[in-house]
């Protein structure tokens, strides 16, 4: 919790970005190369880590536990994919943009019904029905498809208006997945980190205090809400043309379950745990696919243990770690 | 119309009957506890498997009787899971946060959809309705499969049982003091560990009671727990959770609310029951029946 408070506002924040564009730079050497197996897997990865930084802010940053989050991915993939097919002129940004819209205008709905009414395990449970509404909806629907899913989502060509690139060309899609996922993921460090950020986070210690000093927390909990659904849609709304399907399971409660596992098993309390998360969560799946049951008792067994034993996840282990190596530098250059 | 009328009705309340079962177990643990246990459908689940294996052992000669014992042998098993569950992981999340704990139950669930993916696999199977339970009944111009009337009569059975127990009898009343004021149980000489784990035993076996009752309604996969537990968790959420009167209205106008709902907008089935949550937390945020702690 302390390292909140200071947010690393020190002489070393240099070191983090020098690491993030490592980082970057890694993810793009990928398609040099990888398999075509492995650049999907990391193209998803990548979606999969903005879906789960963009839960954090409500799940991490605000304190509430949404299990209704995959409703507003859909939402985004559904949206995107079915305004490409029935209008095939509008510009794929466009489309994007409308798909995180969409998101908001559902997730503003939601947050009018479950964020005014109920908290806590209520919240939870209300988010929960919502969101199966939608998967049920989705399931029903034949303009998208019903439970078979749409296919043939074709990878559409980007107009930046002094010139266009056709993003079915070999590898140029998960480039710009790339792209897309870090501009939005930082403009979600610039709201965690920013004013707003910091309201939410004391909201979340305390919402009673933060009422007191005139702060409306419910107002400020939905724009947490809505926030979180417009990047959580954006990420869903790459997706479509990625895989080239899209089936209503990316709308069901269990989907709604893996930007909370990622938050948990990275530490939910670090803008860039979900992300530590997603990664040790998308190995390990990969890693017990062929076992049927393996993967599930693997993933239980982490878990509980997180919740158990280590409520920071990952990250808080490797912040302590990060923070005796400063130290130990620090007495150095003394 | 009015023998449609009943069966719909009919339908609904099996529906709704099979509900509760699975609820009545979800909502005693969260009224002491204060956890909503995810992982309930994962052990009616394992409940369910359990009693498929047994009267698999039959070669096919399931008489109602057996089909009971089954089912009971299935609570006696997933009972015992309960006490090493509690042992292990409950227990711990005394100071846990609420959703965080929610999560950990969310993991049980995933243990459990491993463990029955690794011992029964991941194909479909399932248990034949015994002889005297696959028959129908008309009355009224109402069609009535037995086996739905046993699910019903069991429902009825297994809310009675408890609300006699926690209403009327002395261990009951000990329950319900130790949900509202456990330290000052305990400083009356009342066992409070000992009545949590008791418990919470008692919620498992009734899943794996009810795994067993409901067998032969479905096919079973690993896919059966979390389709349960959703319902449930509409159901007790609705009534009050901790409530077990709420739960039982609640799956009832619930039911209801299915059933018709799949009659007259055959288009959307399952939507009505999402709807019909929503609407009733809209208008009463704590449920039906709004008291604190478990009765």
């Amino acid at each position: 919790m302390m390292e909140h408070s200071k947010r690393h506002r020190d002489k070393y924040q240099g070191l983090p970005l020098i690491l993030m564009i490592l980082v970057l730079a890694a993810i793009a050497s990928v398609p040099f190369w990888a398999g075509g197996g492995f650049i999907f897997l990391v193209g998803l990865l990548l979606i999969q880590t903005l879906f789960a930084l963009s839960y954090n802010i409500l799940f991490g940053l605000t304190g509430l536990v949404s299990f209704g989050q995959a409703a507003l991915f859909a939402t985004g993939a559904y949206a995107t994919a079915y305004l490409m097919r029935t209008v095939p002129d509008v510009p794929f940004l466009l489309a994007l943009l409308a798909g995180g819209l969409a998101g908001g205008v559902i997730a503003a709905l939601i947050s009018v019904i479950a964020l005014r009414r109920a908290s806590g395990i209520y919240f939870a449970i209300l988010t929960l029905a919502l969101g199966q509404l939608v998967y049920t909806m989705i399931g029903k629907s034949t303009a998208l498809g019903r439970e078979d899913g749409m296919t043939g989502i074709a990878r559409p060509v980007l107009n930046l208006f002094l010139f266009e690139v056709d993003l079915s060309v070999g590898d140029r899609y998960f480039f710009f997945i790339l792209a897309a996922c870090a501009f939005v993921a930082g403009l979600l460090w610039w709201v965690w980190y920013g004013r707003i950020g910091r309201v939410l986070y004391a909201i979340r210690q305390d919402p009673e205090r933060v009422n007191f000093l005139g702060v409306n927390v419910q107002r400020y909990r939905e724009i947490a809400f809505i926030i979180s659904g417009v990047t959580t849609a954006f990420a869903g709304a790459l997706l479509g043309p990625w895989q080239q399907i899209l089936t209503p399971e990316i709308a069901d409660w269990s989907y709604s379950a893996l930007p909370i596992l990622m938050c948990l098993l990275g530490g939910a309390t670090y803008y860039w745990g979900p992300a530590v998360g997603a990664v040790l969560f998308v190995g390990l799946s990969h890693a017990t696919r062929m076992m049927p049951g393996i993967s599930e008792l693997l993933i239980g067994v982490v878990l509980l243990l997180v919740v158990l034993a280590v409520p920071g996840g990952v990250a808080a282990g490797l912040a302590r770690i990060g923070k005796s190596w400063r130290r130990s530098t620090e007495e150095e250059s003394i | 119309m009015l023998s449609d009328f009943g069966l719909v009705a009919f339908n609904g309340l099996a529906w709704a009957m099979a509900v509760f079962i699975v609820a009545a177990g979800l909502t005693l643990v969260f009224g002491i506890l204060h956890v909503l246990n995810f992982s309930h459908g994962g052990f009616l689940m394992i409940g369910a498997y359990v009693s498929h294996d047994l009267l698999s052992l039959l070669d096919g000669d399931v008489s109602t009787i057996s089909y009971i014992g089954a089912a009971l042998a299935g609570g006696v098993v997933v009972g015992v899971l309960g006490y090493f569950v509690d042992r292990l992981v409950l227990r711990r999340l005394k100071g846990v946060e609420e959703a965080y704990s929610l999560i950990a139950t969310y993991a049980l669930l995933l243990l459990c959809v491993g463990a029955v993916k690794m011992i029964w696999g991941v194909n479909f199977m399932s248990v034949p309705a015994p002889e005297a339970l696959s028959g129908a009944l008309f009355y009224q111009g109402v069609f009535m499969p037995t086996y739905s009337m046993f699910v019903i009569g069991c429902g009825v059975a297994v809310f009675l049982l408890l609300d006699i127990w926690i209403r009327r009898s002395r261990t009951g009343k000990l329950v319900q003091s130790v949900a509202a004021d456990p330290w000052m149980c305990g400083l009356l000489g009342v066992n409070a560990p000992a009545m949590y784990t008791a418990v919470v035993v008692i919620s498992f076996a009734l899943a794996g009671l009810g795994g067993g009752l409901l067998a032969a309604n479905q096919s079973l996969s690993p896919e059966l727990g979390g389709h349960y537990i959703i319902q449930a968790f509409g159901v007790i959420i609705v009534g009050g959770i901790g409530n077990i009167r709420g739960a039982f209205l609640a799956s009832v106008l619930l039911g209801l609310v299915v059933s018709f709902g799949t009659v007259y907008v055959p288009e959307y089935p399952g939507i009505f029951f999402y709807l019909a949550i929503v609407a009733i937390l809209m208008f009463r945020p704590e449920g039906l029946i709004k008291q604190k702690g478990l009765a």
